[in-house]
């Protein structure tokens, strides 16, 4: 049995911990500079405001309306979710976080418990712990879970808990739940699909398995098994120490410039070097990765990625910015607007294991050892932000974030204040 | 930003001085423990939040302008505890007494007489936030 667990409006719920006044009002949070729409309270999205809208579209029905307009916090709602994540932990044996808001339960060898109860007591847990409404849902397999958490947005008597586990309640569901929101059905499917005049996901499960098997490959079977209730995604935990970290991003509008996707490269790269240092890692290799936007079929598109595999293992703040830097010279391509990029450290060794190398004198190392400490103290003691080298993103500084709120949980000079009365 | 005092140090780690090389080896090398303040202090980390204290308007409320809170949504309020509230629009730290299935909001201090009692749930203007289980304080 899984269970998927997924934060409601996860950005605009992470405000409201903050600012309790703004329950049951209209309430937005934009994206890096200010650019569109990226998490809405239920209000807003009443008020018709889409997701993706830019705010220039609704400043006006913001102000008309009374609109509580967020910048983006990423450091508040990165620690909100950890909150989460391990309250998640306390209630199954594996978790696997799946992005910044859901996370994956595996609840196997729990086949005795009371499910739906069970559902519901975890997404109670995480409000009255972190402040966090949480949709909760289990099933026999992953695909299911997740329809079964979006049964709990829509129906509130469910009190954010679903258990979907029989056959007639499945089909009732899948009969009611649109194809094309599947997880797993891409825009290309669903564009055949359509073609197909397959509209829910129990039509999509009635097909037969040889079509498709040929229209749709292994992903979109592995899909309709799982639909029909037979597990099929395999189960990712990420409790060791990572493998491989990765930090990537999309930008609010296309970089088509060298420098600035320099700026933001060398960010990615610094914040990446950071989680390798906290977990004791060094890393072998490095990749940077960057793309168009593959939404926009008017312009020219691109893909690049540039591997660099580095001297000696290194958990060095300048030596992995700098080659990060050198990998995205060697594929960047003028002309093109680039919509994602990224850093990926991969091949890593734990520190206490490793063997410095004969070719690298290690005065130069203990020197930039010592360097890469005081930037982590620094960063301890005054935030993520307070300490940029070089090339590394004053564009952080320079981005609108005219809307943010404090870092109410990861800055002594931002939490929040009391009166005692 | 304002620089602010090491007493706030926030990851509960002390700000490591470097080693004293001495003549014999330390009978202790092999011993890494060390008092975590954090440990101490902060039981459920999914649930514990900080607070400041920023305005004080009553004597004798255990809590003074600048002291930080330790406030932890893990735990119900009991009789007696106190708690962070969210009344009119901003955080006040109460006194909680607990009578019968209902909860009373109390003025910190027993004497004030300033400050009326208001009683949670009947409507929802009112809610606790989290009980207090710490007041740190500078000496």
């Amino acid at each position: 049995m899984y269970a998927l667990a997924d934060c409601n409006n996860f950005f605009v719920s992470c405000e409201r911990v903050f600012r309790p006044d703004l329950n049951g009002k209209p309430v937005i949070v934009l994206s890096n500079n200010d650019g569109c729409t990226i998490s809405r309270s239920n209000e807003a999205k009443a008020l018709g405001i889409k997701m993706g809208d830019p705010y220039f579209k609704v400043k006006d029905l913001a102000e008309r309306c009374g609109v509580a307009v967020f910048s983006s916090n990423y450091a508040l709602y990165g620690d909100m979710s950890r909150r989460v994540q391990e309250v998640l932990r306390s209630y199954a044996p594996g978790v696997e976080q799946y992005s910044i808001d859901e996370a994956f339960l595996d609840l196997s060898g729990c086949e005795g418990l009371e499910f739906d109860a069970y559902a519901k007591a975890i997404s109670q847990a995480c409000l009255r712990l972190t402040g966090i409404p949480v949709s909760v849902g289990i099933a026999p397999t992953k695909t299911l879970a997740k329809i079964a958490s979006k049964l709990c947005k829509q129906y509130p008597k469910l009190r954010g808990g679903c258990y979907l586990h029989r056959p007639q309640d499945i089909e009732k569901v899948l009969r009611g739940f649109p194809a094309a929101d599947v997880w797993g059905i891409g825009r290309r499917s669903s564009a055949k699909l359509q073609k197909m005049s397959i509209r829910s996901a129990w039509d999509y499960t009635q097909l037969p398995e040889t079509t498709v098997r040929k229209l749709f490959a292994l992903p979109g079977f592995k899909t309709w098994k799982e639909l029909r209730g037979v597990p099929c995604i395999e189960f990712e935990d990420l409790i060791e120490p990572k493998q491989s970290i990765c930090v990537s991003r999309s930008f609010a509008r296309e970089i088509d410039d060298l420098p600035l996707l320099s700026e933001q490269v060398a960010n990615f790269a610094g914040s990446a070097v950071a989680k390798l240092r906290k977990q004791g890692s060094l890393a072998l290799e490095l990749a940077v990765f960057a793309f168009t936007n593959r939404f926009k079929e008017s312009a020219p598109q691109t893909y690049g990625s540039q591997l660099v595999v580095l001297p000696e293992a290194s958990s060095d703040y300048r030596t992995l910015i700098q080659a990060s830097l050198e990998a995205l010279k060697a594929l960047f391509r003028p002309g093109y607007g680039y919509k994602k990029a990224g850093v990926v450290i991969t091949r890593l060794v734990q520190a206490e294991d490793h063997t410095g190398s004969l070719f690298i004198d290690s005065e130069t190392q203990e020197r930039e050892g010592r360097l890469s400490s005081a930037i982590d103290a620094i960063h301890r003691s005054y935030g993520r932000e307070s300490l940029l080298l070089g090339t590394q993103g004053d564009g952080h500084i320079r981005m609108a974030r005219d809307h943010q709120s404090p870092h109410y949980t990861t800055l002594w000079e931002d939490i929040p204040r009391v009166k005692v009365k | 930003m304002q620089p602010h005092p090491t007493t706030d140090l926030p990851s509960g780690e002390l700000p490591f001085m470097g080693e004293v090389k001495a003549g014999f080896p330390s009978p202790a090398e092999d011993l890494r423990e060390k008092l975590d303040l954090v440990k101490l202090l902060v039981r459920h980390s999914a649930s514990t939040f900080f607070f400041r204290i920023d305005g004080v308007s009553m004597v004798d409320a255990d809590m003074d302008e600048g002291d930080i809170i330790i406030v932890d949504r893990s735990l119900s309020p009991f009789n007696g505890c106190k708690a962070v509230c969210f009344i009119d629009g901003e955080y006040t730290v109460k006194r909680v007494e607990i009578k019968g299935t209902e909860a009373v909001l109390l003025p910190c201090n027993e004497k004030n007489t300033k400050f009326k009692p208001i009683h949670v749930g009947a409507d929802n203007n009112f809610l606790i936030w989290g009980v207090v289980t710490w007041i740190i304080k500078k000496a």
